[in-house]
């Protein structure tokens, strides 16, 4: 230490506490670490490059050949490589918000006047916000981009359905991942069992019957629902099942949290 | 329940911790700490020290037994009891980007403290711990001291009526050592507060009670005179000066005294083992009056049996020579 440490003299009148100010500290500061980590920008810069590539490559096409390109049947093709190649960093963003912090970091943040239930909330909805808001402003680029580049079939409302159905499915990913990031005593072991569950139940997902939505077929039917056929029943039950995984992944998480050594 | 007793500021009941079946970090401890103690956690690697003050704080669950804080259960969301807590752990670290001003705001946040009584309160945190010139500074750029300082202040943003500080002096240079225990003599005015350190002279500068782990058992807990009292009452070194021939001749003649027990001369130095039923202010009159007589001169003399570390060394290595027989042992034998 450099220099002596007097003891703080304080005249200031008791301290009173606000019961939810832990919760948006730590929300507003995982959101704020969030948006500077490398496995954000990686995955921001990463889609936007390929997004404006792929729509210049395909605006050139129609140009130089003349091919008529359908901007339904591009633009879905695109969220569907955003979502599904940018996978792998959203499982690392998501698991590793908690995991990462195991030990002394948490220490220090968990020994302070905050519930395990709050901490957990907090770092669940600042990465479903990241995750979410990030998806839907590349999408709304994405779709921006087609219009003007592209043959444009797309319907407003259409493009609506379709960006908020994948970012229902995006919140529940991002839910299992920090509830895994929790419950797992690494990040490196709670990223392997999110990859093995998220194959594993996109895999029995589709063995389930045509009339069950499940993310696969949702991202086969996003040509249509650009084109503004959508179905309003079905994406309802979608809504449904996906809120349903995410409340069952906040009462795991929040419960397992709690019982868990940090 | 009489409503005028002392509610205890941390009790524990049969607190035990294993760590996935593997290890036994801490084994059937009972300890109760009054308000206004400042008690020495005291005990080699690996005793315990540190998963005992993690399951006071809630960071831990324990496997059995249970933690009692202020008097309500300690739990993992027993975020209430926390906010009357000020923590600094072993190695303490900061999130990434964060300067003192925006991390002692985060920890305040983190106790729930509205901005307009934390802002000023984190203000006149950081000046008292001179960090005024680095408060716009990277955290993660500071060096240990610096370090110290600011854990410090975040263990005094919410003006904790426990503080809980996990060897305070760990890796502190002289001068930082001696201001962070200056300051715990302060805060002892104050507060009740719970001190780990593998420092004994720390813990005999600035605690009044103490309490031993060892192998995550407790196998002390009183206050530190008893701690120092109860381990070879009545053993002195004294060091001289003059002839050594005078020297020899004074031995030989305090080792025909009955009521010393040994005495032994290393160069100088005398150490004499006196019995332990005897009046030590007599034999230690004897003593003097043949030092006198040979004309020798006292440069110092110190009660060994009075010295913490000794005490705490005799204590565990009793404790690990006892084995299996502790367990048979009567409740009040310890």
């Amino acid at each position: 230490m450099d220099a002596a440490i007097p003891a703080p003299t304080t005249s200031l009148p008791p301290l009173t506490f606000r019961r939810l100010l832990p919760y948006w500290a730590v929300l507003q500061t995982d959101l704020r670490q969030t948006l500077r980590s490398w496995v954000y920008r990686l995955w921001v810069v990463s889609s936007i490059l390929a997004a404006v590539g792929y729509l210049l490559y395909r605006f050139g096409v129609h140009r130089e050949a003349g091919m008529i390109q359908s901007a339904s049947v591009l633009t879905s093709d695109l969220l569907r490589g955003i979502v599904l190649g940018s996978m792998a960093l959203i499982v690392v963003l998501t698991v590793s918000s908690i995991a990462s912090e195991r030990g002394t970091l948490a220490d220090s943040i968990l020994s302070r006047g905050i519930s395990r239930h709050q901490y957990f909330m907090a770092k669940w909805h600042s990465r479903t916000l990241a995750v979410v808001v990030t998806f839907m402003m590349i999408a709304g680029l994405v779709l921006l981009g087609s219009s003007f580049l592209l043959e444009e079939d797309m319907t407003f409302m259409g493009s609506l359905m379709a960006v908020l159905t994948v970012s229902i499915l995006l919140a529940a990913v991002v839910a299992w991942g920090v509830t895994l990031g929790a419950l797992a005593h690494s990040t490196v072991i709670g990223i392997t069992v999110m990859w093995i569950a998220l194959y594993g139940v996109g895999f029995l997902m589709t063995l389930l019957p045509t009339s069950y939505p499940s993310p696969d077929r949702v991202l086969k039917r996003l040509p249509y629902m650009l084109q503004g056929y959508y179905d309003l029943a079905a994406i309802g039950e979608l809504a449904l099942a996906s809120f349903g995984m995410m409340f069952l992944a906040a009462v795991v998480g929040m419960i397992g949290f709690s019982r868990k050594d940090v | 329940m009489n409503e005028n007793a002392a509610v205890m500021v941390v009790e524990t009941s049969h607190l035990t911790k294993i760590y996935q079946n593997r290890q036994i970090a801490l084994n059937d401890v009972s300890l109760a700490i009054e308000p206004g103690s400042v008690l020495g956690l005291l005990g080699p690697n690996g005793a315990g020290k540190t998963t005992f003050l993690r399951l006071i704080l809630g960071l831990h669950r324990p496997t059995a037994g249970g933690a009692k804080v202020f008097g309500k259960p300690m739990t993992p969301n027993a975020a209430y009891l926390r906010r009357r807590i000020g923590y600094i752990p072993t190695n303490p670290q900061f999130p990434k980007g964060m300067t003192p001003i925006t991390y002692l705001d985060y920890m305040a946040r983190l106790f729930g403290i509205p901005a307009n009584e934390r802002k000023p309160r984190l203000a006149s945190l950081i000046r008292a711990v001179d960090l005024l010139n680095n408060s716009g500074d990277d955290v993660t750029t500071f060096s240990l001291g610096m370090t110290a300082r600011l854990a410090v202040a975040a263990s005094l943003i919410n003006e904790p009526d426990l503080l809980i500080w996990d060897e305070p002096t760990h890796g502190l240079d002289i001068e930082a050592r001696r201001s962070m225990l200056e300051l715990i003599k302060r805060l002892a005015a104050e507060k009740t507060l719970i001190l780990s350190s593998h420092n004994l002279s720390d813990v005999d500068e600035v605690c009044n009670h103490a309490a031993v782990l060892s192998h995550g058992q407790l196998i002390f807990q009183g206050s530190l005179q008893d701690l120092k009292g109860r381990i070879r009452k009545n053993h002195y070194e004294i060091d001289l000066e003059g002839d050594q021939k005078s020297v020899s001749k004074a031995v030989q003649q305090l080792r025909t005294a009955s009521d010393i027990r040994q005495v032994v001369l290393r160069q100088r130095r005398l150490e004499l083992m006196l019995s332990e039923d005897v009046l030590n202010s007599g034999i230690m009159a004897h003593v003097m009056t043949v030092l006198s007589e040979h004309k020798l001169t006292i440069v110092s003399i110190r009660s060994i049996g009075q010295q913490t570390e000794q005490a705490y060394l005799d204590l565990v290595e009793k404790e690990e020579s006892r084995g299996f027989t502790r367990l048979y042992q009567p409740a009040d034998a310890a």
